[in-house]
């Protein structure tokens, strides 16, 4: 590891680690405002799911994108996320643009300074846009609210799509099993619904599996 | 206080920007480092000065695509949770997918009348559960990334873990979208219908308009909410 690549490393813990104890202030500032917190059954329930569903990506994904992304864009890339659209893209124009190749020392550098200015524009953006549709959000006329009620069932129904463009018929009867798991858990078994995703989860994995080893 | 008083409140905004500041000072502190590396190289200033402008312009587009899903992130969560949870890492549909998850936990359902402070209270620990998976996996492997690379590359089959990987998406949406599915509601079958089917129709016969694609998941969640509210009336 090179010297940078080390005071790299030295920035990136101290940043991370103070990003994950971040991540928690405002469900720990609502505790001591408001006085509630999920029991501690419920936030295992919670991340059993949370675990089952993203966890092979938590470690996936930082490995995938390492190359791409270099020491310093994976701890800020881990931490500002957008990874795939924003970072990379940005990394790749910051080295094309200055002349320098990938996996050099100079392109490291440039890789560090494309990533970090990324983050800057990407904050500035997305906080703009946040604050002007919280202004707008309060004086909707309407039918423009009347649709939020439809909001989570198309919201579902759209991503559930996007996942399964590539897997079509793992989609489709995944989609079957996992409505006729929710039929009967719902209607004679009266279990918890977290047993649901992980009925679910592993229907998906199984059945994507089957499928699409079959096709190969 | 009211719900949305809480949610929204000047404790909320504080509590948030902790996250965002850390994310900005990183960024600083990086660039700084990057561009004192480039000095000690000798890598001339209008070349990094280029690298930063390609970069910045680079980032612009793709900031503007999750516009349309933060809308519902906001009509459920509020503006500040909203600003942290869109700048951090943890894509939009995963966050609104750990959202509606604790709610489930929590026996209410995001955006109906059993929605409130417990609900939101589910969700904050929800997202942040989540989002530390990525965060723990980058502090403890980044650093021995080049030997972590090789061992998975040896151990594992790339196509296996690929397959893993949607499966258990498709998986956990399945989840979501079933028990919306299940008993049989006029409006939200219509709703989910439209919505996948605007994604299809994004996806395939505009796939050749990127800027198009970049806020394709936005626009049908849009479609489909709205062609169910004229349908429902």
């Amino acid at each position: 590891m090179s010297a940078f690549e080390k005071k790299s490393v030295r920035i990136g813990v101290t940043f991370l680690s103070c990003g994950i104890i971040a991540n928690f202030i405002p469900a720990v500032y609502v505790y001591f405002a408001y006085g509630i917190i999920p029991p501690f059954s419920d936030l295992l329930k919670i991340w059993g799911v949370a675990l089952a569903g993203f966890g092979i990506t938590y470690i996936v994904q930082p490995t995938a994108f390492y190359t791409m992304m270099g020491v310093a864009g994976s701890y800020i890339g881990w931490l500002s996320g957008n990874c795939a659209d924003i970072r990379i893209p940005a990394i790749t124009m910051a080295q094309k643009a200055s002349g320098y190749e990938a996996a050099t020392p100079e392109g490291d550098v440039m890789a560090t300074i494309g990533v970090a200015v990324s983050t800057f524009v990407s904050i500035f953006i997305i906080s703009l846009f946040t604050y002007l549709g919280g202004e707008v959000i309060n004086n909707l006329p309407p039918f423009i609210k009347n649709g939020f009620r439809y909001l989570m069932p198309s919201l579902f129904g759209a991503v559930y799509m996007q996942l399964c463009l590539k897997h079509l018929k793992a989609g489709f009867i995944t989609i079957i099993l996992a409505a006729g798991a929710a039929f009967i858990l719902k209607s004679f078994l009266h279990v918890h619904i977290i047993w649901l995703s992980l009925v679910c989860i592993a229907i998906g994995i199984a059945v994507t599996q089957m499928v699409e080893k079959k096709g190969q | 206080m009211e719900f949305k008083e809480i949610i929204n409140s000047p404790g909320m905004w504080i509590a948030s920007s902790i996250m965002i500041i850390t994310i900005i000072v990183e960024s600083a502190v990086f660039l700084k480092a990057g561009i004192d590396e480039a000095r000690r190289m000798g890598i001339p200033k209008e070349r990094w000065m280029a690298g930063i402008r390609s970069a910045a312009i680079t980032a612009v587009g793709p900031s503007f695509a999750p516009v349309i899903i933060m809308m519902a992130l906001l009509a459920v969560m509020g503006t500040p949770t909203t600003w942290m949870r869109m700048n951090d890492i943890g894509a939009a549909r995963s966050e609104m997918a750990m959202i509606t998850l604790a709610a489930k936990v929590a026996g209410v359902e995001p955006n109906t009348a059993s929605w409130g402070l417990k609900g939101f209270a589910y969700a904050l620990w929800g997202m942040a559960l989540n989002n530390v998976g990525w965060m723990l996996a980058a502090l403890l492997l980044t650093h021995r990334m080049s030997k972590v690379v090789a061992s998975l590359n040896s151990k594992y089959d790339a196509n296996t873990v690929k397959l893993l990987i949607a499966g258990s998406g498709i998986g956990l949406f399945a989840f979501l979208l079933a028990p919306a599915l299940v008993p049989y509601k006029t409006s939200t079958w219509i709703a989910a219908f439209v919505g996948a089917g605007s994604m299809v129709v994004i996806s395939t016969v505009f796939k050749n308009y990127p800027r198009l694609q970049e806020v394709g998941l936005g626009l049908s969640i849009v479609i489909g909410m709205y062609v169910t509210a004229a349908i429902m009336g």
